[in-house]
C-alpha cells in the first residue's frame, strides 16, 4: 500500500501526459474528421478522390508506424517536432480518418428524401446540411464514435515509441526498477477508469438523443 | 392565365426514356390528377415541374416566369440557380413518405423553412404555423415529433410545412399510398378543403374515385405520354381510348 502511494504522483504524471493527448486528439479531430467525412462524398471529384487515398493510408497502416514516420521521418527532412507534438499530429490524423468514414457512412445513410423535402423547401446544399442531414447523422454515429473513443483511450499508450512519459512508460518503468507488477496493477485501474467515464458518457448522450427516432 | 405550363418535356434516364413529349397547361385554382399505370412516367413529370428531376428537352413556365426552355441546340437550358429559386418557392411538394424532419417537432417542422428560407420572424413564423396546424386539424401536436404521430397525421404535417410557404401551387406524389386504408381519409379531407379554398393542385394519385370528385381535369399518362386528359367525370366515366378503359376498368375491379 504504501508502495502504491509512493508510486501514484508518478503515474499521475503520466496520466496527465496520456488525457492531455486524448483530449487534444478528440478536440481537434472531431471537427476535423466531420469535414474529411462530407469531402469524402464532395461533388468535386479531385476532392473525393484524395480523400479516399488518405483514408486508405492511414486506416491501411499501424499507427504504431505513423507515429514513427511523423517524427522520425519528418526529422530526416529536417523538420524537428517536439516529440509529443509529434504524437498528437499522427493521432489526429489517423483518428480523423476514422472519424471521416463513420461521418461518410452516416451521411449517406439518411433517406434521400430528406435532402428533397429540404430541397423543394428551399434550402441550399448548406443549410440542408447543417440544419437538416447532420443534426441527424450525429445521432446515428454516437455508438461508432463511442468505439473509436474507447480504443483512443488504448491507442494512447503506443506513444511510449516515442520514449514520451506516458501513463504505461511510468508503469513499465516502475516495474523495471522495483522488480514488482503492482505498477502494471495500477495502469490497469487507470485505463478501466477511464474507458468506463468514456462509455458511462456515451450512454447519456446517447439517451440525449433519445427524443425522436 | 396560366399558372403553368410545361410544353413537350422529354426525360431519359440513361437509356430509358421516361417522358416522351408531355405537355400541360395549368390554370389558377385548377385542380389536376394525374392517373395511369405504375411507371408511367407520373412521379417523374412532377418532379421534373420542380427541378427534383432536369429536363432534356421542353419548356416549364410558372407564373409567366421561364424555368427552362430549348437552347438553339434543342435541348433544355435552365434558368440562373436565383430565378429558379424564386420559380420554386412558388410550389409546394407533398411526398408519398412524408419525409418529415424526424429531429425537429411538428412546429419546428414547420417554421424552419420560412424562418430560414424567407427570413420570417419566429414569432410570426409560429403563429402562422399554428394556424395551418389548425388548419389540418393538429394544433394539439404542435410539440410532437413525427414518430409520435400516425401516418395520417404525418403527412397532414406534411401539407401543413409546404403550405407554411405559402405557395401558389400545391404538387402531390401520391399522397396516401403509404397510408393504411383508414387513414387516407383524413388525408384527402384536407387536400378536399385546399381545393375548395381554390388552391392550385397537381395530384398524382390512384385514388380515382377521389380525382372524380375533387379534380377538375384528369390527366390520364402511359408509358411516357398523356393518352387522355379531359374534365375529370368525363374521363373517368366516359374513357375514349381503349388504355384509358383497361387501366381504369383494372384500378376499379380492386
Ligand atoms: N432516378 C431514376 N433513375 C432511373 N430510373 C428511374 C428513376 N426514377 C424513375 N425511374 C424509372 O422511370 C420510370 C417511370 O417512373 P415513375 O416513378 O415516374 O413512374 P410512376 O408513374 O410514378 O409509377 P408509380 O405509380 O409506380 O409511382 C420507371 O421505369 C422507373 O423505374
Ligand atoms: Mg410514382
Amino acid at each position: 500500500m504504501d508502495y502504491v502511494l509512493k508510486l501514484l504522483p508518478h503515474m499521475l504524471e503520466g496520466w496527465k501526459t496520456t488525457l492531455s493527448l486524448f483530449f487534444l486528439t478528440l478536440i481537434l479531430c472531431l471537427p476535423l474528421g466531420t469535414i474529411m467525412g462530407i469531402a469524402r462524398i464532395s461533388k468535386f471529384k479531385p476532392l473525393q478522390w484524395f480523400m479516399e487515398f488518405y483514408v486508405w493510408i492511414f486506416r491501411g497502416t499501424p499507427l504504431l508506424l505513423q507515429l514513427l514516420f511523423v517524427y522520425f521521418g519528418l526529422m530526416t527532412v529536417g523538420i524537428r517536432l517536439e516529440r509529443f507534438t509529434a504524437a498528437l499530429l499522427a493521432f489526429v490524423l489517423n483518428y480523423a480518418a476514422y472519424l471521416a468514414e463513420i461521418i461518410r457512412s452516416g451521411i449517406q445513410s439518411i433517406d434521400r428524401g430528406q435532402y428533397e423535402a429540404a430541397d423543394v423547401l428551399g434550402l441550399t446544399r448548406f443549410q440542408t446540411m447543417t440544419n437538416i442531414i447532420l443534426p441527424q447523422v450525429f445521432k446515428r454515429v454516437v455508438p461508432p464514435i463511442g468505439n473509436e473513443v474507447i480504443n483512443l483511450v488504448k491507442d494512447s499508450a503506443l506513444i511510449y515509441v516515442l520514449a514520451i512519459s506516458e501513463l504505461l512508460r511510468v508503469a513499465k518503468t516502475a516495474v523495471m526498477r522495483d522488480e514488482t507488477f503492482v505498477p502494471f496493477i495500477m495502469a490497469a485501474v487507470f485505463y478501466l477508469f477511464m474507458t468506463a467515464v468514456v462509455q458511462q458518457f456515451f450512454k447519456w448522450v446517447e439517451h440525449k438523443f433519445d427524443y425522436y427516432r | 392565365m396560366y399558372m403553368l405550363r410545361a410544353l413537350d418535356i422529354y426525360k431519359s434516364f440513361d437509356h430509358l426514356k421516361v417522358l416522351k413529349g408531355v405537355s400541360l397547361t395549368v390554370q389558377r385554382g385548377e385542380v389536376i390528377a394525374i392517373i395511369g399505370p405504375s411507371g408511367s412516367g407520373k412521379s417523374t413529370f412532377l418532379r421534373c415541374l420542380n427541378r427534383l428531376e432536369t429536363i432534356d428537352r421542353g419548356t416549364i413556365e410558372i407564373e409567366g416566369e421561364i424555368m427552362v426552355q430549348n437552347g438553339p441546340d434543342g435541348r433544355a437550358v435552365y434558368s440562373g440557380e436565383k430565378e429558379i429559386a424564386l420559380i420554386r418557392r412558388k410550389m409546394g411538394m407533398v411526398f408519398q413518405n412524408f419525409n418529415l424532419f424526424p429531429h425537429k417537432s411538428v412546429l419546428e417542422n414547420l417554421i424552419l423553412a420560412p424562418v430560414i428560407v424567407n427570413r420570417v420572424p419566429r414569432e410570426e413564423a409560429e403563429k402562422t404555423a399554428l394556424e395551418l396546424l389548425r388548419k389540418v386539424g393538429l394544433e394539439n401536436k404542435a410539440r410532437n415529433y413525427p414518430f409520435e404521430l400516425s401516418g395520417g397525421q404525418q403527412q397532414r404535417v406534411a401539407i401543413a410545412r409546404a403550405l407554411a410557404m405559402n405557395p401558389d401551387i400545391m404538387c402531390f406524389d401520391e399522397p396516401t399510398s403509404a397510408l393504411d386504408p383508414e387513414l387516407t381519409g383524413e388525408v384527402l379531407k384536407v387536400m378536399q378543403d385546399l381545393a375548395a379554398e381554390h388552391m392550385t393542385m397537381i395530384i398524382v394519385t390512384h385514388e380515382i374515385g377521389f380525382a372524380r370528385e375533387v379534380a377538375d381535369k384528369v390527366i390520364f399518362m402511359d408509358e411516357g405520354i398523356i393518352v387522355e386528359q379531359g374534365k375529370a367525370k368525363e374521363v373517368i366515366d366516359n374513357p375514349k381510348h381503349e388504355r384509358t378503359r383497361e387501366f381504369l376498368s383494372k384500378v376499379l375491379r380492386v
